[in-house]
């Protein structure tokens, strides 16, 4: 569960997918070999699979290690969102009334171990699953997976009391079991659940849940040593890392090409270059001399300009993330203006969401949003409860709100912004529009580290009404059927304060709702469920949706075959080929 | 100067007042650098009225006119004759009312930063001992405290504002005058006239005040004009790193920050180009107004001399 600012993505999924122009990559021949020059800003968060947090991270892991389940690379938003085995043969039905999954793996598939080649079995992918708790480093999913499988939490509990060494890592995972993972033979895995799941399928195409092999608990976890000795079961595998500088990813000499139906593996090397500038990227992509880039959208300003010119190597990809404004209830500014349901439902009036959308780039790459779930995602419909043409706001239905509140001369809040990017000129944009319906706003920079962790997240500020609203961003952490990892962090309260539920908002209602949807089984039923949590949801306003944006991408002129890969939002670096 | 400077001539006697500005005016760089302050200057007192001209407020935000439907900035044209920036807004008129935060904030930091120079550097000079002792240790610790990333946490600490940008100027700024102030005020204690006026029973404070300070007019004139381009500088530093004037409020380091984020500079070189060469020509002109008001305050000054001896020479040489 990550809360996202609008450009630093932070968890993944991939939904809708935009393409400016579709390039006849598919209908031509594939070629093989070449080097894939990727280009960075910064390193991956982590190289370890179990640990990777970060959307980008996805495309890596991709690459260099396998799930059990994933989704194909598709231009096409139903096929890419569509789950599908990638370890396993297929996707299991669920048995005893939904609570136990069986999977078959496939055979062949190998390990490059130091000692040759070998097979990866069941309980690979069971050391995989319990590796994720281990005391040193673990994923930030981590208690999507504890709150679901019989016996894990039980089992992370012990393990929390481990010391965080590389041999007491080891000799607790192979010693201990979870109940609810078993592998009765090499080739089949059984999970067993606590409560039914529609979702659980979806968590297991996460990084984190990848399979380890036994040479990896030599290494305390995403370690220098644990990178230097990585075993891959992947296409690729590390042949080069100089931290900050280079990563380079050679072919798996163990890996066949029958065993994985979802990667082709084209290029012979992949090569991350990190430590550059977003202009520079961009300059270099635009040239030739590099082919994609690893962290970056591409920059409004030159966005406009490729837009203009039709470039069919320009992207937009969606991560089904979201923008709105959070509404601190607590703050007694005001007289506690914002407890009152109409000053919150004025604020909904108030805001142009149409400029934010063209303050974005426009209706190519962004798109107003009336509820809590993103575009993509099973349970986002369209509705909206606080209509105004074209999405510009109603600022003198905000004013009666206001006025029929006890504000007739308007009122004054506390918005603090992210100092970064586009943000900047996002608040400036709320600012001018709340103004029209007589609601003055002062702002106040906050430095981008600090913004979420230090300063919208800290009790003692939404207590003392340090801050009244506050426009955030989020990105579920899977594809398709994550309303789920929406709504459980942001909007629910069970008596112990969340992170990211800022003000503690709670509605049993919509719980009850959401419990059901969790618990559907079709999809079409999970989405008219999730669709109802939304509008019950929006009824008592607690956050103020803005836009859906997309995430715009840039290629080279050599990249073929450029099919996105959901949970990467971007690319598929194991699907495209080179024409230089 | 308490000394009058007199002339021997035919007919015209000349007060010190008269003859600086007789050799202020002689100096060409020094009255350009002062047309273009009183440019600036109108500039920032017209501001409202530009803002009636063009009938637009510097926070207005011309969604329809003064923006692509891709949110890209329109250049400069009829309606906008300096074009806008990435929200729509008027880049002239946000320019003059930036002039008026930059001469604000530079003028008012400036002179805050001379009186304290001026009150830390007289103390230390005067008293000497452990007074001077102490306070010139302060003034090294000022010194040798980096600027951006003090000015940066106190800022993020205390959350931006005018009045705090001027604190975080004066603070950074006072140190380097009073050192030269003290350097002073302690020749000119060790002479005749201040020891009379102590013998004639004059305290203190009269003493630095009444005898002292008079003295200290040159480089307190020239060192306050100097600082103010360093002030506007620092103001738009700060303002650039998203930490000095609270947006929407128009500052040229805004104004420079805007153009640079998400690249906007790349196709919209009015956004570069007019608060920075604002900037440039502002503070080129307070710093060679300070020059030419340097030496033409001080005849003795190096240039001055340099002059002197070059013409003696020429004289001497046929």
């Amino acid at each position: 569960m990550r809360s996202s600012g609008t450009s630093a993505i932070l968890a993944a999924l991939a939904a809708s997918t935009m393409i400016f122009g579709i390039g006849a990559a598919s209908a031509q021949e594939a070629v093989k070999g070449g080097v894939l020059r990727i280009l960075a800003t910064g390193e991956p968060d982590h190289i370890d699979p179990m640990a990777g947090a970060m959307v980008n991270t996805n495309n890596l892991a991709r690459a260099i290690s396998r799930q059990l389940i994933s989704y194909e690379a598709s231009n096409d938003p139903e096929v890419a969102m569509r789950a599908v085995g990638d370890l396993a043969v297929e996707v299991p039905q669920p048995t005893d009334n939904g609570l136990t999954y069986t999977f078959k793996l496939r055979p062949n598939v190998m390990w490059n171990a130091p000692s040759g080649p070998r097979a990866m079995v069941a309980a690979d992918m069971e050391r995989g699953i319990k590796k994720m708790c281990n005391p040193q480093l673990q994923p930030a999913t981590l208690s999507y997976f504890t709150g679901l499988i019989s016996g894990f939490a039980e089992f992370c509990d012990g393990f929390a009391k481990v010391e965080p060494t590389a041999p007491a890592i080891k000799k607790y995972i192979e010693e201990n079991s979870v109940p609810g993972i078993s592998a009765p033979d090499d080739q089949t895995i059984v999970i067993k659940l606590k409560e039914r799941a529609g979702d659980f399928i979806y968590m297991l195409s996460l990084q984190n849940a990848a399979p380890a092999p036994v040479e990896a608990l030599d290494f305390v976890p995403d370690s220098p040593e644990y990178r230097a000795n990585y075993v891959s079961v992947g296409p690729y595998t590390i042949g080069e890392y100089t931290p900050d500088t280079l990563l380079r990813l050679v072919r798996n000499p163990a890996w066949n090409a029958e065993s994985d139906p979802l990667r082709k593996a084209y290029v012979d090397e992949i090569e991350i270059t990190m430590g550059l500038q977003a202009d520079a990227i961009m300059q270099q992509l635009q040239s030739g001399d590099a082919d994609i880039a690893y962290d970056i959208n591409v920059p409004t300003a030159i966005l406009s300009t490729l837009a203009a010119q039709g470039d069919e190597k320009l992207t937009a990809l969606s991560a089904g993330n979201t923008n709105f404004i959070t509404i601190n209830t607590q703050s007694n500014n005001n007289n506690g203006a914002l407890k009152d349901l109409r000053v919150r439902q004025a604020l909904q009036y108030a805001v142009d969401k149409s400029a934010i959308v063209q303050q974005w780039g426009g209706s190519t790459v962004a798109e107003p949003v009336h509820g809590i779930f993103g575009v993509g995602l099973l349970g986002h419909h369209k509705f909206d409860l606080y209509p105004s043409t074209d999405s510009k706001g109603d600022p003198e239905k905000a004013k009666a709100l206001l006025a029929e509140a006890g504000f007739p001369d308007g009122i004054t809040l506390k918005m603090p912004y992210r100092n970064k990017d586009l943000e900047v000129a996002t608040a400036a944009t709320i600012q001018a529009s709340m103004a029209r319906a007589g609601i003055k706003l002062e702002l106040t920079p906050v430095t981008a580290a600090d913004y979420y962790s230090k300063y919208l997240t800290s009790e003692a500020n939404i207590k003392d009404g340090t801050w009244d609203i506050a426009p955030v961003g989020w990105t579920p952490d899977w594809v398709g059927g994550a309303a789920r990892s929406v709504f459980q962090p942001q909007f629910m309260f069970d008596g112990t304060h969340q992170k990211y539920n800022y003000a503690d908002y709670n509605n049993p209602k919509a719980n009850e709702v959401a419990a059901q949807a969790i618990n559907a089984t079709t999809p079409e039923e999970t989405a008219k469920l999730w669709a109802q949590v939304d509008e019950i949801v929006m009824g008592d306003a607690p956050v103020v949706p803005l836009i859906a944006n997309k995430n715009p991408r840039y290629r080279s002129e050599a990249v073929k075959n450029y099919q996105t890969y959901a949970l990467g939002v971007e690319g598929d670096w194991t699907n495209v080929w080179l024409e230089r | 100067m308490s000394e009058t400077a007199v002339e021997e001539t035919d007919v015209v006697q000349r007060g010190a007042l008269d003859l600086t500005l007789r050799r202020l005016r002689r100096d060409r760089a020094s009255m350009m650098a002062l047309g273009i302050i009183v440019c600036v200057i109108l500039l920032a007192v017209l501001a409202p009225w530009i803002a009636t001209l063009t009938g637009h407020s510097p926070i207005e935000q011309f969604r329809e006119t003064g923006m692509t439907p891709a949110g890209i900035p329109v250049g400069p044209n009829a309606e906008f004759w300096l074009g806008t920036d990435q929200l729509g807004r008027d880049v002239l008129v946000r320019l003059a009312y930036g002039a008026r935060i930059s001469l604000l904030v530079g003028v008012l930091a400036s002179l805050a930063a001379s009186l304290v120079a001026i009150v830390v550097g007289l103390t230390a000079g005067y008293f000497g001992g452990l007074v001077d002792i102490i306070l010139s240790r302060v003034i090294d610790l000022v010194m040798s405290v980096p600027f951006l990333l003090c000015a940066l946490a106190l800022v993020s600490a205390l959350g931006p504002s005018i009045l705090l940008s001027v604190a975080v100027i004066v603070f950074f700024s006072w140190a380097p005058m009073a050192r030269v102030i003290r350097g002073q005020v302690i020749s000119l204690s060790r002479q005749e006239f201040v020891q009379a006026s102590r013998a004639l029973g004059a305290g203190p404070l009269s003493i630095m005040v009444v005898d002292i300070l008079p003295n200290l007019a040159v480089p307190i004139i020239v060192y306050t004009t100097m600082q103010i381009p360093s002030s506007i500088v620092f103001e738009a530093t700060l303002s650039f790193l998203g930490m000095g004037i609270v947006p929407p409020t128009p500052s040229w380091g805004g104004m420079l920050a805007d153009a640079s984020s998400n690249s906007l500079y790349l196709i919209a070189w009015w956004m570069v180009f007019v608060p920075g060469l604002a900037l440039l020509m502002t503070t080129l002109a307070f710093n060679i107004l300070g020059d030419g008001l340097r030496d033409a305050l001080d005849p003795k000054s190096s240039r001055m001399a340099r002059n002197l001896k070059r013409q003696k020479k020429a004289a001497s040489k046929p």
